[in-house]
């Protein structure tokens, strides 16, 4: 029951995940962090497997952070979405696959523009100005078509954003208590309240 | 995948474990295109008739109207392919390969027993998987050959033969009109009529006749040598009108590659 | 359900005169769930030949990216670009590879080459999922909705159709067989390569 969503507007991605951790019936944890921190600039919302999700966002958080280390610049957002992507196709032709499911939000200080992509376990990517994975997307992918503004300012994009977490809230059987949010634009990442 | 450029023999089997677990998911494997398929072949006083109808199909979709189904072997050979496309038509171009190879070894002309042998071992070793039924024809030093090779491996030698989905309508045309030592023209009709009948009674089978003469002077493609199945020219033209599709964004890249050449400005030397 | 339809997607390929058009979808699906309306499925491979790449969306940019790697061998080695025959016995070989754990994809290619001669040749091909070549004359077609293409455009094509007039053609076929298939639509691109350029165009699709 775990939704994660994401929007871009104008100079920065949101990506808000809710926190609850459950297994089968039982809620594990209402603060579990799902957003993980990739560079600078760069968000990656993790969803699916529980085992899986943590081992593959820290095998692509060192990765990312030993290109850095090598070249002494960071992966481009593009470049990033890449290479995880193919991370992903790859794992799915091994004997036990990661079932993970990402959003990746950030920010290209090189065109200043933001980018947002959506990725699923069996490697597939595109790059979209909103997304939403789990149940949560059936309800906030409609609601994103008729408010999504990509030039919106963050108050906008956040108002928006308030409206996808009430709704999920309002009609999913089993409603997230908590969200994290984190916003990434040409000042870096930072998580907010809401 | 190999960085190498050298790149392994064989088959690639790096999708198995992923297209596996999709269909645990119960996702259904697409179908590939396969020939349903009427292909003939008969022997005559002076060497081998080989026919086949040109139409290949995806489930109940026609998918080429006017494909060919006989395939080059060497000169003196050459096989018609039924059941998965993909499988007679690679099949046949390495055995075709092979044998090249074989007959600048040997330094003979390449024989049809041999194609033959090559066909059903390979295709023995694969149990059936690849799915690729044959007729095979040709003459040789031995005179004229004629044999079927079946996708296990199994092969038949006989003075005609037929296969493929329409290949009960074509030998029952056989079974009337085949005796021994027919002459060129009366082989040729018979092998027209055998791919007539599939044409027309297997839905598998559809749209020209394709044959090929092999006699010990040479060998003649006789490419849709009928054409029963034209499409009549249109009464009327359909087309729409220039603009009838709104467009929403345009862009339009040259291929013409311009160069304008300025001449640098020379000034007249002084030489005052 | 076909995997084919898990992500949805369609393309066609037509021959002009002295001119291809080739056309896809913009649809990327979760099975019945839209994700995006802006997911190309055809890739340019040279200036003057493009393939489309419809089935499996995964599929889609792994094997683009599959071809892209080649192809630059190819011309590396080659000291040329690659000609449309070629690549499409290149795409057939690199699906016949897989022969038993293929790409869930079906190719369709669509380009222009110059003979020595100075004549143009219009060029189409399409493969199955397992690389068995399709030369057609008149068009191809791939995809979730390949049956309502064929339809389509055995009624509307015609011999020898002017840049212009193929346009409107591979258009309104695209447009038409994919309004009524459920997971092809969201929007088109189509491009027409001439000898001397290559117009791009996105239309607009009904959002249903």
């Amino acid at each position: 029951m775990e939704t994660s969503f994401a929007i871009t507007g104008k100079g920065y991605t949101i990506v808000a995940s809710d926190t609850t951790a459950a297994r089968s019936i039982v809620k594990m944890k209402v603060d579990e962090d799902r957003i993980k921190v990739l560079s600078s600039h760069l968000l990656m919302a993790c969803s699916g497997e529980p085992g899986d999700t943590i081992q593959f966002s820290e095998f692509v958080e060192r990765n990312i952070r030993l290109f850095q280390i090598r070249n002494n610049y960071s992966l481009k957002p593009s470049a990033a979405a890449a290479w995880i992507r193919r991370s992903l196709a790859q794992s799915l032709r091994s004997r036990k696959p990661y079932s993970v499911n990402l959003l990746l939000g950030g920010y290209d200080t090189t065109s200043h523009r933001p980018h947002l992509y959506w990725v699923d376990y069996l490697g597939t990517m595109t790059e979209v100005p909103f997304a939403a994975h789990g149940y949560g997307s059936y309800f906030v992918l409609s609601l994103l078509d008729k408010y999504h503004d990509p030039e919106a300012p963050l108050e906008e994009g956040l108002a928006v954003l308030k409206r996808c977490m009430d709704e999920v809230a309002k009609r999913l059987i089993v409603n997230p208590s908590a969200y994290k949010i984190k916003i990434v634009d040409k000042d870096g990442v930072r998580e907010i309240e809401l | 995948m190999a960085s190498s450029v050298h790149l392994p023999t064989g088959f690639d089997f790096s999708n198995e474990i992923r297209n596996n677990f999709l269909l645990d998911k119960g996702v259904k494997l697409p179908k590939a295109t396969s020939t349903g398929t009427t292909i003939v072949g008969c022997l005559f006083k002076d060497g081998i008739v080989l026919g086949a109808d040109t139409r290949a199909t995806e489930g109940p979709i026609v998918a080429d109207k006017n494909c060919e189904k006989i395939h080059y072997i060497s000169d003196n050979i050459r096989c018609c392919g039924a059941g998965t496309a993909a499988d007679t038509e690679f099949t046949t171009a390495l055995i075709s390969s092979n044998m090249e190879l074989h007959a600048l070894h040997t330094g003979r002309k390449p024989r049809v027993v041999t194609a033959m042998t090559m066909l059903k071992q390979m295709l023995y070793r694969y149990q059936g998987q690849i799915g690729a039924a044959l007729v095979l024809g040709g003459v040789d030093a031995s005179g004229p050959n004629l044999f079927t090779v079946a996708p296990h491996g199994s092969t038949d030698k006989l003075p005609y033969v037929t296969m493929g989905s329409g290949s009960l309508a074509a030998m029952a045309v056989f079974e009337t009109g085949w005796k021994a030592g027919l002459s060129r023209e009366e082989a040729l009709q018979l092998v027209k009529d055998a791919i007539s009948a599939g044409i027309f009674n297997d839905l598998g089978s559809g749209s020209n006749v394709d044959a090929c003469i092999i006699t010990a002077n040479g060998t003649e493609m006789l490419r849709n040598v009928e054409m029963p199945n034209e499409r009549v020219q249109k009464e009327r033209r359909y087309g729409f009108r220039r603009g009838t599709t709104a467009i929403k964004s345009e862009t339009i890249r040259s291929l013409i590659v311009n160069e304008e050449i300025i001449l640098p400005t020379t000034e007249a030397m002084d030489t005052s | 359900m076909s995997i084919m339809e898990y992500n949805g997607g369609s393309v066609i390929a037509m021959v002009g005169k002295e001119c291809v058009a080739i056309a896809c979808d913009l649809r990327l699906g979760n099975q019945a769930l839209g994700i995006s309306s802006k997911f190309e499925k055809i890739f340019p491979v040279t200036d003057k030949l493009y393939v489309g790449l419809p089935g499996l969306a995964t599929d889609v940019t792994t094997l683009k990216e599959l071809f892209r790697y080649r192809v630059n061998m190819y011309t590396i080695k080659e000291e040329r670009e690659i000609e449309p025959d070629t690549f499409a016995h290149l795409v057939s070989s690199t699906l016949y590879e897989r022969r038993f754990g293929p790409y869930f994809i079906e190719p369709v290619m669509a380009g222009i080459s110059t003979t020595p001669g100075g004549k143009v040749k219009p060029f189409i091909a399409a493969t199955d999922l397992i690389g068995c070549l399709n030369f057609a004359k008149d068009f191809v077609v791939a995809g979730t909705a390949s049956s309502k293409l064929f339809g389509v455009a055995e009624g509307l094509w015609e011999p020898d159709l002017e840049p212009e007039d193929l346009f409107e053609t591979i258009s309104q076929t695209m447009l038409n067989a994919v309004d009524r298939d459920a997971y092809s639509g969201w929007g088109t691109m189509v491009y027409v390569i001439t000898k001397d350029k290559v117009i791009q165009r996105t239309l607009k699709g009904r959002m249903d």
